[in-house]
């Protein structure tokens, strides 16, 4: 009987359950899609090739996946919490009729269990296609050449370890259901609805003092962090996020006093329904002061990772592409550490590699000691010097302008040879190369052709020889490898940020339409007053906006300015690997923040407006 | 003397085919301003329903109700609640006061939505407090006052805008006696003090005998009208609980 009642029921309240359902759906959906990441092609692609970076991609997911379960859960949690408050008298009216609290449980139970099951399913099938679009962007984004099969499938162990996680997450909700419906009272059921908070005027001094303090602290936590940076962490770190939290909490609770007596004395406050508004707001603020500090922090967080991994996106390709101008470079160590020169396009013919075929340049360079005393070039950042001639050789070679005489050695403008081994290399005139003692060969290759099927064909070559190098220490630098890193490191950084931006964005954005939708009931009441009193539908409408909008825009300010002082921390630490472009990073956060927080506050107002005019959800 | 209310005909026909309910069945009556009148009847008589419509909550399905000539029925949307805000005050049995708001917010409130010039509105709602005896609540939110007080602030409220017309919906059904002798004797006090119009909705014989004239409803006709003439409450209290136990007997009599 509990059965069929709890399945009549879920169909009924369909709109009850809507918000709940989303919720569940949209957490299950994102943890599947970034946990289905090591089935999609792309990552199959780059493991083929034995990217490093893929590795730590999957090492990483799970890590945050943890972390991600435990905001879902608290979210969920908090969902499921309202959706009982809006039950309340509902549940009241089955004790009336004489219905167990056994009963009751297992009624709730069940119907939680529907909604939970159902949520999985959508949540699943969604992840699925959500999957497979992230992997066709991926591959539109980073792969020039699309490979072979790139199709729409099902990863099983992302489903698992979705039904997992969050069976466990379903489990303690729907324990949490059982336990407070049996423990609840019936006159609380029949008569919610009816409590309200009690608002009282509290001494203006006292919200003063408190705001003042939350300055103070939050001040403190901004200088500790400015001062000693993001990534020390010890105690002092502890103390600077403890006083965060509270600087913001105080800010929070001692905000809405603090107004409501500066707004008071100004003759706008009885104007339209500016003063209802302000009430409104204010006599929920005590309630709401520990959930804006979370949404705050969610925000700091989602704005932060966000605009950090845009940030680190964009340095990592300036750094890595300009270090990668030839398709090959073989670095000749010589033979047992001696210098000793190699006809390289000679030893690829050996192997069955026509050079003249297949590649379309073929240039050697020789770079020497660094002697410091000749050069005048420090040893600790310089390990070899090229000749200017050599230098303008290559440059040359690639269309780019080259050095006029040198008076003293220069660091190389350029890279003359792909990887790390540009790196500390000198640029000397041509007279100082006497003195000089060889170090390495170097020769640069370009490939003729398609460039991917020549790379096959010499990387096949080399796997099938023998004796490739006669001898000598060689290694190979392919830009298709350097290439495949970057692209795994962007991924990884890419889908990282946006995994956890989004997670942390939404649940923030979630919770405080969850707060305002459940408080839109309790609201219908006064809005109808309203309009007996006469204010006419486009003035309530527009109390209802801003006071929504209040509610969003106050924890955005504060996560805004936290962000920001926590991106100028962020960036100190990041501009160890490069320069971040500020701008272009801050301008897309704001863009996602814009699509997604702003796309929420509407859906709120307008579910509010609902709400309010019709006196229910 | 031109009538302030004045209701013909009024007809007010709930649901569709095969569950008609007719709550009102063409009503006739006119107020005038400066009076005092209550409504009367059993449960179920069509006092609600023809407050609901000439407070433009509801409207008509025939007949016509005219406020200082103007014809309510065919004011629509905005004109309507400007019409409610700027001509109409109400005090309802409950959920009467913003409970967000303090007495003298939800004062404020009914000046302030019609966009009274703002820098006036303190002091107009001050005067309304001191004219209904709740100066010492203003600061208070309604959880803090008693019932009663509540209804006296609803009532300055409800009387702040100057309003041609103020409706009392059952003002003292949740009160106790002391509070709804207190109540009245305010609203009387507006009535002869200020001259304020007044359309009381009650089945209390008690809190009718305050008015001046009464108007008896049943099954949605009107069944009988009753001047107080200068009488004495008692005498009118009694004349008025005469009148109800006919109105019951009646009822009996259907049975």
């Amino acid at each position: 009987m509990s059965c069929k009642l709890a399945l009549r029921n879920v169909r009924r309240s369909i709109r009850d359950y809507a918000v709940y359902f989303l919720t569940l759906t949209f957490g299950v959906c994102l943890f599947y899609t970034f946990n289905s990441l090591g089935d999609q092609s792309v990552m199959r692609f780059l493991a083929q090739n034995q990217n490093s970076m893929v590795e730590s991609i999957f090492i990483l997911m799970g890590v945050f996946s943890a972390f991600v379960v435990v905001v879902l859960a608290g979210l969920i949690l908090y969902a499921n919490q309202f959706l009982m408050k809006r039950r309340k008298r509902e549940l009241g009216t089955y004790f009336l009729l004489g219905m167990s609290a056994g009963k009751v449980s297992r009624l709730m139970i069940f119907e939680t269990l529907l909604i939970g099951l159902g949520a999985l399913g959508t949540g699943i099938l969604l992840g699925a296609l959500a999957s497979w679009g992230l992997d066709k962007l991926t591959i539109a984004m980073f792969l020039a050449t699309p490979g072979n099969i790139f199709s729409f499938s099902l990863s099983f162990g992302a489903v698992g370890k979705t039904v997992l996680y969050f069976g466990c997450i379903f489990l303690v909700v729907t324990l949490f259901t059982g336990v407070s419906v049996s423990q609840s009272r019936l006159i609380d059921l029949i008569r919610s609805g009816r409590t309200n908070e009690e608002i009282a005027q509290r001494p203006l001094a006292l919200a003063v003092a408190l705001f003042l303090l939350g300055c103070v602290s939050l001040g403190t936590a901004y200088a500790i962090l400015l001062v000693r940076g993001l990534l020390r962490i010890d105690l002092l770190w502890f103390v600077m996020l403890g006083l965060g939290t509270l600087g913001t909490f105080l800010i929070f609770r001692s905000l809405s006093g603090f107004l409501l007596r500066l707004t008071q004395g100004h003759p706008g406050y009885y104007k339209g329904l500016n003063m209802f508004v302000l009430r409104q707001w204010s006599g929920k603020v005590h309630t709401n002061c520990a959930a804006n500090t979370v949404i705050s922090i969610l925000l700091l967080l989602a704005i932060g990772v966000t605009a950090c991994s845009v940030g680190l996106n964009d340095t990592i390709t300036a750094t890595v592409g300009g270090q990668t101008p030839y398709d090959l470079t073989v670095l000749n160590y010589g033979r047992e550490g001696i210098y000793e020169e190699a006809d390289v396009a000679e030893l690829f013919r050996n192997i069955g590699v026509d050079p003249d075929a297949c590649f379309s340049s073929v240039e050697g360079v020789t770079v020497y000691y660094n002697d410091p005393e000749i050069t005048g070039m420090p040893a600790a950042g310089y390990y070899a010097a090229v000749a200017l001639s050599d230098y303008n050789r290559l440059m040359a070679g690639r269309g780019l302008e080259g050095l006029a005489d040198l008076e003293k050695p220069i660091r190389t403008p350029n890279a003359i040879v792909n990887g790390p081994a540009a790196d500390g290399v000198a640029v000397v005139p041509d007279e100082m190369l006497p003195l000089l003692t060889p170090r390495r060969q170097m020769v640069n290759i370009c490939y003729a052709g398609n460039a991917v099927q020549v790379d096959d064909m010499v990387r096949m070559a080399l796997d099938e020889s023998e004796d490739f190098s006669a001898g000598l220490d060689i290694m190979m630098n392919y830009k298709l490898d350097n290439y495949y890193d970057l692209m795994g490191a962007k991924i990884l950084v890419l889908y990282m940020g946006l995994y956890l931006g989004l997670v942390f964005l939404v649940t923030a954005a979630a919770i405080l339409a969850l707060q305002q939708l459940s408080q839109a009931a309790d609201n219908a009441q006064r809005y109808q007053l309203l309009s007996k009193l006469g204010a006419p539908e486009s003035m309530r409408r527009g109390a209802l906006v801003r006071q929504v909008a209040l509610a969003f825009l106050l924890p955005l300010a504060l996560g805004v300015i936290h962000a920001f002082v926590g991106m100028k921390a962020a960036n100190e630490v990041i501009h160890v690997m490069g320069h971040v472009d500020s701008v272009h990073s801050s301008l897309l956060t704001a863009l996602f923040l814009l699509v997604i927080y702003g796309g929420y506050f509407i859906a709120t107002c307008m579910g509010a407006w609902r709400a309010v005019r019709e006196g229910k959800i | 003397m031109e009538p302030i209310l004045s209701v013909q005909g009024l007809q007010k026909i709930y649901g569709g085919k095969g569950n008609r309910t007719q709550a009102l069945r063409g009503l006739d009556f006119k107020v005038f301003p400066g009076e005092f009148v209550g409504v009367m009847g059993p449960s179920g008589s069509g006092k609600t329903t023809l407050l609901n419509c000439i407070s433009t909550i509801d409207s008509p399905s025939a007949g016509s109700i005219l406020v200082e000539g103007a014809e309510l029925t065919r004011l629509k949307g905005k004109s309507l609640s400007r019409f409610r805000r700027e001509r109409l005050g109400f005090i309802f049995q409950d959920c009467n006061l913003l409970d967000t708001l303090t007495g003298l917010e939800n004062i404020s409130l009914a000046l302030t939505i019609g966009g009274a010039e703002s820098r006036s509105v303190e002091k107009r709602a001050r005067e309304a407090a001191r004219l209904l005896g709740v100066e010492e609540v203003l600061d208070k939110f309604p959880y803090q006052m008693s019932g009663g007080q509540q209804q006296r602030v609803a009532a300055a409220r409800a009387m702040v805008t100057q309003p041609a017309l103020i409706f009392a919906d059952e003002p003292t059904g949740a009160l106790d006696s002391k509070s709804t002798g207190m109540l009245l004797g305010q609203l009387d006090k507006l009535n002869r003090e200020e001259g304020a119009t007044i359309l009381l909705v009650t089945h209390d014989a008690f809190t009718a005998s305050w008015c001046k004239r009464i108007l008896f409803l049943q099954d949605g006709e009107l069944y009988k009208e009753l001047h107080r003439n200068g009488a004495d409450r008692k005498t009118f209290f009694r004349e008025i609980l005469a009148v109800v136990s006919e109105l019951g007997g009646e009822s009996e009599n259907v049975l």
